[in-house]
């Protein structure tokens, strides 16, 4: 089967509960969509496949399962990403303090080099603000990564977050393409790579 | 931070080890409401995989229910500056060899060992799967799958004349491998070849002559040579010398079916480690709806008499649950005392002696490590007693570029595991021989386990409360799964045990009403619970309508309110 896509990166979604993290995801793989049911029906990542410079990159984007609401995102989650949407809720200073939190987790246990977004979400929410968008852009030039203010509700910014935290990867993969590094060595198990092929030993009589 | 808690599961697991991570992913998975709770901060109990840090406080303080009698040892200096100093007063003596072993071992102290931390994940119980075996096999069919990589297994290896030698496994092993001659490759290969057709003939005279006798006498009567029975006794039926004919074959088999489908030998090993296999099982457990809380500690369990159902008090709250299913060494006391018996001893016993162990270098020639190591398998025999070594270099995942890692482990003969395991350490890691790995450190310790006698039934007696195993000596995962799915199986008998979970590309999404996502592209079981929700949903007295409209980040709002008492 060829291949559809030019890149695949895989993309987090990290925050505390509340923020909206999953509208944030819905929003953008969906444009819009009532998140009630998913844990029924088992969604833990979205794909949606966009293109730039001439590339079709996929981004898988995985949603944390409600595994952050008591602090117990598996170190697995964080193993292969290439991307992570910091995300906290402009209307809940706690969600904003607690963003320190999940930079040192994802300083624990993702690898050192993952590309960091911050956003603060519900911007549409003016009126509830709890956090300015200063104090927003002021942490995100502390940690050295890009900001902005977005609303999966009234469909601001999503896009475009994801679009820049897309290009950024893709410029430092580049580069990274170019200084040669060898690629590591993990496969993934899939349904049709189970089929078997041929087994020596059905040849071995050549012996 | 209890208080945010449902009050009532179907299923509440404690522990989050292997087995249990199991049964809560199955359980979760048919629409049950489970709730996951571990007394432990981090993910996996005696099956999880710890960076070195933490491995060193873990042990440090003596492990704890599930992990006894442990002590480490650093063989290399504090810093590197104490390490230039001491070589200096020794240097002239040495030859060329020697020397460069010991610059690999120079390279490191306990503090450079430290800063790499994070690079290591160092397993309690690791585990190597058969490509074509129950644990790979539930992964696709479950679709879990998709939350881990792997890597090959590069060689299995075995012991022979004091020579760590490759055991062929692919067509181009056994053409290029130097290790045996002409006539072995071909004796070798009829072998494995009689093995593979071994079975399809039911009226085979081969077949019925040998029941009852062990695969070694068969072995014998093939008259093949001395290495290549070491190699098919050692490496690939994995037997003892009273194995019966009948499971070596099934084992030779197993070997043969896992070849050709990954890599070039039939074994792959988790990147990351062993910890994140349960992870992964919690992982799904949570996509469909689990609950997840760690470092919680079970006060007591109580189950009503008249409707068996279970009370689990959990930090002073009373959470109710049809079942509960627990890891042996996390049932409370209190329970247990008032118990004696049902749920079988309280104590937990001696199960696997363990060594970790960390070197320089690797174990055995250039060619079984070329390209800077992989994952090496070798198992190893002392007397009547024998232990699996896994080596693994950090293409692996699991400690960092220029390290090596050893886990062994053995069945526990006693509470002193580095008495049990140095027979093989003393193969491995032997001070007089200049070409053994250097150790920089090591480490041993106990997994407790469950004892099992007669008087301890299989299954637990209570029709509410379960008890998963600890780890079994095996190299894979079967006993384990096997025990999972016995408990998945008097808990829900009819349910099916982990069925496939859709890809998320295959559940296609209409507009922006739910009821327009199209049922068509989810599996039956998956459908049917939609529509259980959704008649349930019209049932109840419709008192969430102005939730409904408050728009698409209702139950997100829902749970703001919950997370404040964070």
């Amino acid at each position: 089967m060829a291949k559809t896509y030019d890149y695949l990166f895989k993309l987090l979604l990290i925050g505390d509960s509340g923020v909206g993290k999953t509208c944030i995801l819905f929003r953008f793989s969906e444009d819009a969509f009532n998140t009630t049911f998913i844990s029924t029906i088992g969604i833990d990542f979205k794909i949606r496949t966009i293109e730039f410079d001439g590339k079709k990159i996929k981004l898988q984007i995985w949603d944390t399962a409600g595994q952050e609401r008591f602090r117990t995102i598996t170190t697995a989650y964080y193993r292969g990403a290439m991307g992570i949407m910091l995300v906290y809720d402009i209307t809940q200073e706690k969600s904003f303090e607690n963003i320190k939190n999940w930079i040192r987790n994802i300083e624990e246990n993702a690898s050192a080099d993952v590309e960091k977004m911050l956003l603060g979400n519900k911007c549409e929410l003016n009126d509830k603000r709890q956090v300015s968008r200063e104090r927003g852009e002021q942490l995100a030039i502390e940690y050295g990564i890009k900001f902005m203010e977005t609303s999966a509700k009234a469909s601001i910014n999503v896009e475009e977050a994801f679009l820049t935290l897309a290009s950024d990867i893709k410029a430092k993969m580049e580069k990274r393409l170019e200084a040669n590094n060898p690629p590591k060595g993990g496969h993934q198990l899939k349904f049709a790579e189970t089929r078997k092929t041929e087994t020596w030993l059905s040849k071995c009589n050549l012996l | 931070m209890s208080d945010d808690l449902p009050d009532k599961f179907d299923l509440i697991v404690i522990g989050t080890g292997f087995p249990e991570s199991c049964v809560a992913a199955a359980a979760s998975r048919i629409g049950k409401t489970v709730l996951h709770i571990d007394p432990n901060e981090y993910y996996g109990g005696v099956w999880a995989s710890f960076n070195l840090e933490s491995f060193c406080a873990l042990l440090e303080q003596g492990g704890n229910k599930e992990l006894r009698n442990a002590s480490q040892k650093w063989h290399v200096a504090e810093t590197l500056k104490v390490a230039e100093a001491e070589s200096d007063t020794v240097a002239g003596e040495t030859n060329i060899k020697t020397d460069a072993a010991k610059q690999n071992v120079l390279d490191w102290s306990r503090e450079t060992l430290l800063q790499q931390s994070r690079r290591f994940n160092l397993d309690l119980s690791p585990k190597i799967l058969y490509s074509a075996g129950r644990l790979v096999q539930l992964l696709v069919s479950s679709n879990i799958c998709r939350y881990a990589e792997f890597r090959a297994v590069d060689h299995v290896c075995t012991r022979f004349q004091n020579n760590i030698i490759n055991v062929p496994c692919s067509r181009s092993d056994v053409f290029n491998t130097k290790d045996l001659n002409i006539v072995e490759k071909r004796l070798l290969m009829k072998f494995l070849t009689l093995c593979m057709t071994y079975g399809e003939d039911k009226t085979d005279e081969d077949a019925l002559q040998f029941r009852g006798k062990t695969f070694r006498e068969y072995l014998q009567e093939q008259k093949v040579t001395e290495k290549i029975s070491i190699c098919v006794m050692q490496a690939i039926a994995m037997c003892n010398d009273d194995t019966s004919f009948e499971e070596g074959m099934a084992r030779t088999q197993q070997f043969l079916n896992s070849l050709g489908r990954y890599g070039n030998t039939p074994f792959l090993f988790p990147m990351y480690g062993c910890g994140e296999i349960p992870q992964c099982f919690c992982r799904l457990c949570a996509v469909f709806g689990g609950i997840y809380c760690l470092k919680r500690q079970i006060d007591d369990i109580n189950i009503e008499a008249d409707t068996n159902i279970a009370s689990v008090v959990l930090e002073g709250k009373t959470i109710k649950a049809q079942h509960v299913v627990s890891a042996p060494g996390h049932l409370p006391n209190a329970f247990l005392q008032r118990n004696v018996g049902v749920y079988g001893q309280a104590e937990l016993v001696n199960s696997l002696s363990r060594g970790i162990f960390l070197s320089a270098t690797p174990l055995g020639s250039e060619e079984l490590n070329s390209g800077g190591g992989g994952v090496n398998l070798l198992r190893l025999l002392a007397g009547t007693q024998e232990a699996i070594l896994i080596q693994l270099s950090h293409f692996s995942g699991t400690c960092p570029k220029g390290v090596f890692l050893f886990h062994i482990t053995t069945t526990a003969q006693s509470d002193q595991p580095a008495q049990d395991l140095a027979p093989f350490v003393s193969q491995v890691f032997n001070p007089d021989d200049e070409n053994a790995p250097k150790l920089l450190y090591s480490a041993y310790f106990t997994i407790m386990g469950r004892e099992r006698t007669s008087a301890t039934p299989n299954v637990d007696v209570s029709t509410t409360i379960f008890c998963t195993s600890t780890p079994y000596y095996e190299l894979d995962y079967d006993k384990s799964i096997i025990s999972a799915r016995e408990i998945f199986a008097k808990l829900y008998a009819d349910a099916e045990f982990l069925p496939r979970a859709p890809d998320p590309e295959e559940i296609v999404i209409e507009g922006e009403d739910p009821r327009a996502l199209s049922e068509n592209s989810l599996p039956d079981d998956l459908r049917e619970q939609l529509r259980e929700l959704e008649n349930s949903a019209e049932n109840m007295d419709i008192e969430d309508t102005d939730a409904a409209q408050a728009g698409e980040c209702t139950q997100e709002d829902a749970e703001t309110q919950n997370m404040d008492a964070d």
